[in-house]
């Protein structure tokens, strides 16, 4: 029985679904091209989130305006954070990656504790505003139109770009690139960056549209993962299906079944298609 | 090259042993000032917790200043020692630990405390286990009491978990709070009483018509105990109300603009919410401002507190809390203890003072008159003389107006007065002020205030 | 079948024989000795508190390691820690069976259900399977929630002791620790060990030597989640209580911290790393004070700097120890050690 609360609970899926886009495409560039597992991706959407409500509620800024001082604020400790910590276990035991993303958690969660306490928070919207008799333009609205900016300029940078095809090189065999001169270095700095701003970008979007607290980054991290398994790895339509997917069918199952079962859907999901294909959906061999 | 290895292992473990020995002898505590030490169970992270200590602190300080506590078994008065016992967030994990040091390790003669009711259900066992009395003035399951062979288990089925056999134990324990049915009657009553015939008369419904109710709750024992209370009572009392949706979510759940948006699917006429003060407040603001759904909240008394107010702010204008201290209804208060304990509380520490810490107060003064009547501190003679305490009635009001633990039972809960609270909008103070609009009266004190009315936003249900 | 018990018994003989004459040997007597003597030298809420803890954990991220070593890193330990500890509980309570079956009972169906979770988990890589095992967890407490009526898990209950609290439970806990490490350790040391070890080196390179990979992997999981139920059923009984909140991530993540810190993959970093981490969440709470002194006017977000202090802290002790330690604590110790005998023997002659 399709009622408005349905429909309701399903745009509320999309919003959801347009953050775990945005953070699960930032993944993927970093999965892709690195090699990297990093399971504290999710607290760079949270440090976004703070940073975007520090900046609109401290200094004014239009909170949509904020949501670029995240990203390049984002993008700079995430770089500072992976030439400190990452790269130092990159090619070593495989397990060490999951402990160095453990101990990021309890550092940026508590960090976000000292810093902003640990109060529930949203960034204050000017929002929704009228245009003329037709329509409203909330949130959720221009959450969807930012989304779809972000993801064209991403292609267009992948797909014309120097750097952009630099990371697809590497993508695909780092040993070959090497030797036809792209600078490793150069590359996963820049991809590292790139992934960060979108998860600060995820963060200051979720920001004002949800209330939010130190410990929102911790599932969405595994979400935005089971997004690439679904969705294929290094692919930005399969993270826009699997995201807007993920993002329904939680907001459906909380709706229909109630919220405890919020997380336990996602999971559920992620499991079951885990255990038909372990390479995910669309994966590629071997990893 | 053996040998000298098993000699520096020998050698190590008299070490190790002479260490930890002497570390042992030195946490011996010296011969103590006599003094009567009160542990006070909070979560210091939380905000009813912080208020559960201020008052704590100036009720002892009242107390000690007034020359203390005489206890005759010692032929001098001493004064009280506050205890403090950190369950960090009352859960059960975390407040075991800290009870068991403080009842153990400092040897506190009474328990003053408790806020979660799964959180005390646990730290209780300690108590029991080790007869100490203790005043649970959180904790809204009656299990806290009525779990053991006194009270028939509470209704417990047999072989349940929440069972304790030790009669002994249990009558160490004492509720100097509502339950979930006490305050669950209070708001379906109101609802019955005040506000139906209100939507009747505004909206000209035939009388027939039920008044449909929703219930938002967290997932826990609370949030399951009230759900189920308010039910019961609606059909043991015949109440013209129809449950028409109810929906639980998990207790660290920060945003409910999908369980929102099923309630408003529902229709319904009111919203109780059933949690805390971070959750309720953030559903109060999110339903009218994000979901759009217009209808009437009523809160739990367990967000009386400043914090709730300052959350609210201009959200909380007509919306209702269900509550037994009001010191936002005021001044001048329906109680003339109010006006004294807010007085002092605000010269205090700058803030009005919250539910938690005025049955935290009254409790102090309980225990301090027990002692006193004991005459001693031993834990049986002091559990017996708050079995039969006498006191007028404090900061909470009580059906009787005396502090009396259930005269003609064997397991002590007192019956305290709830009423309904609305609140206004204050724009000097920037948040809201409440009245008391349900009961007319309580106790022989006429107690209301204003009269009930639908807020201008509001929209009934079908 | 016969040949395969007289092996396994000569194959036991022979690793306690070659045990007795290492050094190490010496090392363990001692530590035995230190672990039974403590409790009585010191109050009964240090070994009900500190002392039966670090025993349990001890063999909980014991448990861990075993599946760490073969290449499995999971998120998700808790779950079975939480099995064990409910199930032991609630045949005690509700059926009336004795604690001490109840809690072989648990550990059973802890790692009956381990080896479910670990068939789903057998083909995943190290991400994969850390995602699903905490995605495991999750799922177990929405499901032990949703089943209250029958688990009591939301408001938690007693779960009933085997011997007496204090003393008794302490030598039991330690009687329960030293077998179930000395099994783990003979596992270790076994051929099943070795196939852990390959596996967890390059397990492509594994099979094609002709390890089966699966049934080891699948050998991993049943004997640490046999192993983490005992740990969650001895667990629930040391606090007297058990609650759904056995399951959260916190316990997943306890156990992994205790072995990085102490020492992957060796037998005594879990138990170093145990003692550490417990000792630390015992006492460091009374810095909070002190803490509060010197940073609480930087932080006037929070009323107490401690508790994210002191977790901020050990986020930057894992890193670090993963960084620049990560064999963890024990080599460290052993070098420390050797030194020290050196620099003896150089004094002597």
């Amino acid at each position: 029985m399709i009622t408005s609360g349905l429909i309701q609970a399903l745009l509320w899926g999309v919003a959801t679904g347009c953050i775990y886009i945005l953070l699960a495409t930032g993944l993927n560039i970093i999965f892709g091209v690195m090699k990297l597992v990093n399971f504290a991706h999710g607290q760079l959407l949270m440090i976004g989130a703070y940073i975007a409500f520090t900046v609109t509620t401290a200094v004014g800024l239009n909170p949509y305006l904020s949501i670029l001082v995240a990203m390049a604020a984002v993008a700079v400790i995430g770089v500072g954070v992976e030439r400190l910590t990452f790269r130092n276990v990159l090619g070593t035991d495989k397990l060490n990656e999951i402990f160095v993303s453990l101990g990021l958690i309890y550092v940026f969660e508590n960090a976000a504790v000292l810093l902003w306490g640990n109060t529930v928070r949203q960034i204050p919207s000017p929002l929704p505003i009228s245009i003329g008799q037709i329509m409203e333009v909330n949130d959720r609205l221009l959450a969807i139109v930012i989304v779809i900016i972000i993801l064209v300029s991403l292609f267009l940078l992948l797909k014309k770009t120097k750097i952009g095809l630099a990371m697809r090189a590497t993508s695909q065999k780092s040993n070959a690139s090497m030797l036809m001169g792209v600078n490793i270095e150069k590359v996963y700095i820049f991809t590292f960056a790139l992934g960060a701003a979108l998860a600060g970008a995820a963060g200051a979007l979720y920001g004002i549209i949800f209330p939010f607290n130190p410990s929102i980054g911790a599932l969405p991290t595994i979400k935005a993962f089971a997004i690439i398994i679904i969705g294929g790895l290094g692919s930005i339509p399969g993270a826009v299906v699997g995201g807007l997917l993920y993002g329904i069918a939680e907001e459906t199952a909380v709706y229909l079944l109630g919220a405890t079962w919020r997380d336990a859907t996602a999971f559920a999901l992620l499991i079951i298609v885990l255990v038909i294909r372990p390479t995910g959906l669309f994966g590629e061999k071997g990893e | 090259m053996q040998k000298s290895l098993i000699v520096i292992i020998v050698v190590a473990i008299v070490v190790v042993a002479g260490v930890v020995a002497a570390w042992q002898l030195t946490q011996v505590p010296s011969a103590e000032a006599r003094k009567i030490k009160i542990g006070l169970v909070a979560g210091y992270d939380l905000a009813e917790g912080q208020d559960m200590d201020r008052a704590a602190k100036l009720a002892v300080q009242e107390i000690n200043d007034a020359g203390g506590v005489y206890v005759s078994e010692w032929h001098t008065s001493v004064e009280v020692e506050l205890v403090p016992i950190n369950t960090v967030n009352d859960s059960p994990q975390n407040s075991v630990g800290p009870v068991t040091q403080a009842v153990e390790e400092t040897q506190v003669d009474l328990l003053i405390g408790g806020y979660t009711s799964s959180g005390t259900l646990a730290n209780q066992k300690v108590a029991i286990d080790n007869r100490v009395p203790y005043i649970i003035t959180g904790a809204s399951s009656s299990l806290v009491t009525r779990r053991g062979p006194q009270a028939e288990y509470g209704g417990l089925a047999e072989g349940s978990e929440y069972r304790v056999d030790d009669a002994e134990g249990m009558s160490y324990m004492f509720h100097y709070c509502t339950t979930t049915a006490d305050y669950s009657a209070t708001v379906v009553r109101f609802f019955a009483e005040e506000m139906k015939p209100l939507l009747d008369t505004t909206y000209e419904f035939d009388t027939s018509r039920n008044l449909r109710l929703a219930i938002l709750y967290r997932d826990d024992a609370f949030g399951k105990g009230v759900a189920a209370d308010s039910k019961a009572i609606i059909e043991d009392e015949n109440l013209p109300i129809d449950v028409v949706i109810e929906r639980s979510y998990p207790a660290d759940t920060i945003s409910f603009l999908t369980d929102l948006t099923a309630i408003k699917d529902a229709q319904p006429d009111a919203v109780y919410v059933v949690d805390f003060i971070a959750n309720t407040g953030q559903i109060i603001r999110q339903g009218q401002a994000d979901v759009e759904l217009n209808t009437v909240y009523i809160a739990v008394e367990c967000c009386e507190d400043p914090a709730f107010y300052t959350l609210l702010a201009e959200y909380g204008h007509e919306q209702l809390l269900e509550s037994k201290f009001a010191p936002y209804a005021g001044p001048p208060y329906y109680l003339s203890s109010l006006d004294t304990y807010v007085t002092n509380y605000q010269a205090a520490y700058s803030t009005l003072p919250g539910m938690m810490g005025a049955d935290t107060y009254d409790a102090f003064y309980i225990a301090a008159d027990a002692i006193e009547r004991a005459g001693t501190v031993d834990k049986a003679a002091v559990r017996d003389a708050i079995e039969s305490c006498a006191l007028d009635q404090m900061l909470i009001m009580t059906e009787t107006g005396k502090i009396e633990f259930s005269t003609g039972t064997d397991y002590h809960e007192i019956a305290p007065v709830t009423f309904v609270e609305q609140l206004i909008y204050n724009i000097d103070a920037g948040e809201c002020r409440s009245v008391i609009v349900y009961p007319e009266s309580a106790a022989g004190v006429s107690i209301k205030q204003d009269d009930f009315v639908l807020p201008t936003a509001y929209t009934p249900g079908s | 079948m016969k040949q395969l018990l007289l092996d396994s018994f000569n194959f036991v003989k022979k690793e306690v024989v070659a045990f007795s004459h290492s050094e190490k040997f010496y090392f363990v007597i001692a530590a035995m000795a230190i672990v039974a003597i403590l409790p009585l030298l010191v109050n009964s809420y240090t070994v009900t508190d500190i002392l039966t803890p670090m025993i349990i954990f001890a063999i909980y991220a014991s448990s861990w390691n075993l599946l760490a070593s073969s290449g499995q890193g999971s998120l998700g330990h808790a779950a079975f820690l939480g099995l064990g500890g409910f199930v032991s509980a609630l045949l005690a309570v509700k059926l009336g069976v004795p604690p001490i079956l109840g809690l072989f009972i648990g550990s059973l169906l802890s790692a009956a259900i381990g080896l479910l979770i670990g068939l789903t988990c057998v083909r995943l890589k190290a991400w994969f399977l850390a995602m699903v095992t905490f995605g495991f967890s999750v799922i177990i407490v929405t499901i032990f929630s949703e089943f209250d009526d029958f688990t009591g898990a939301v408001m938690g209950f007693p779960a009933p002791l085997i011997v007496e609290r204090g003393l008794p439970f302490y030598y039991l806990s330690f009687a329960f620790a030293v077998i179930s490490i000395s099994i783990m350790y003979l596992v270790m040391k076994s051929k099943i060990g070795l196939a852990f070890k390959a596996i967890h080196q390059n397990e492509l390179e594994a099979k094609m030597v002709g390890i089966n990979t699966g049934k080891y992997r699948l050998i991993a999981f049943i004997i640490s989640t046999f192993f983490a139920g005992l740990a969650g059923a001895l667990y629930a009984q040391s606090i007297r209580y058990i609650h759904v909140s056995i399951f959260d991530p916190t316990y997943s993540f306890l156990p992994l911290m205790m072995c990085v810190i102490g020492g992957l993959s060796t037998i005594e970093g879990p138990l170093i790393g145990s003692a550490i981490i417990v000792a630390i969440d015992s006492y460091l709470y009374r810095i909070d004070g002190v803490l509060q002194a010197l940073m609480g006017s930087l932080f006037p977000a929070v009323s107490s700097v401690g508790p994210p202090v002191r977790t901020l802290g050990l986020g930057l002790f894992l890193l670090v120890v993963v960084i620049f330690a990560p064999k963890g604590l024990s080599p460290l110790i052993k070098k420390a050690y050797h030194y020290l005998r050196r620099s003896l023997k150089e004094e002597k002659s």
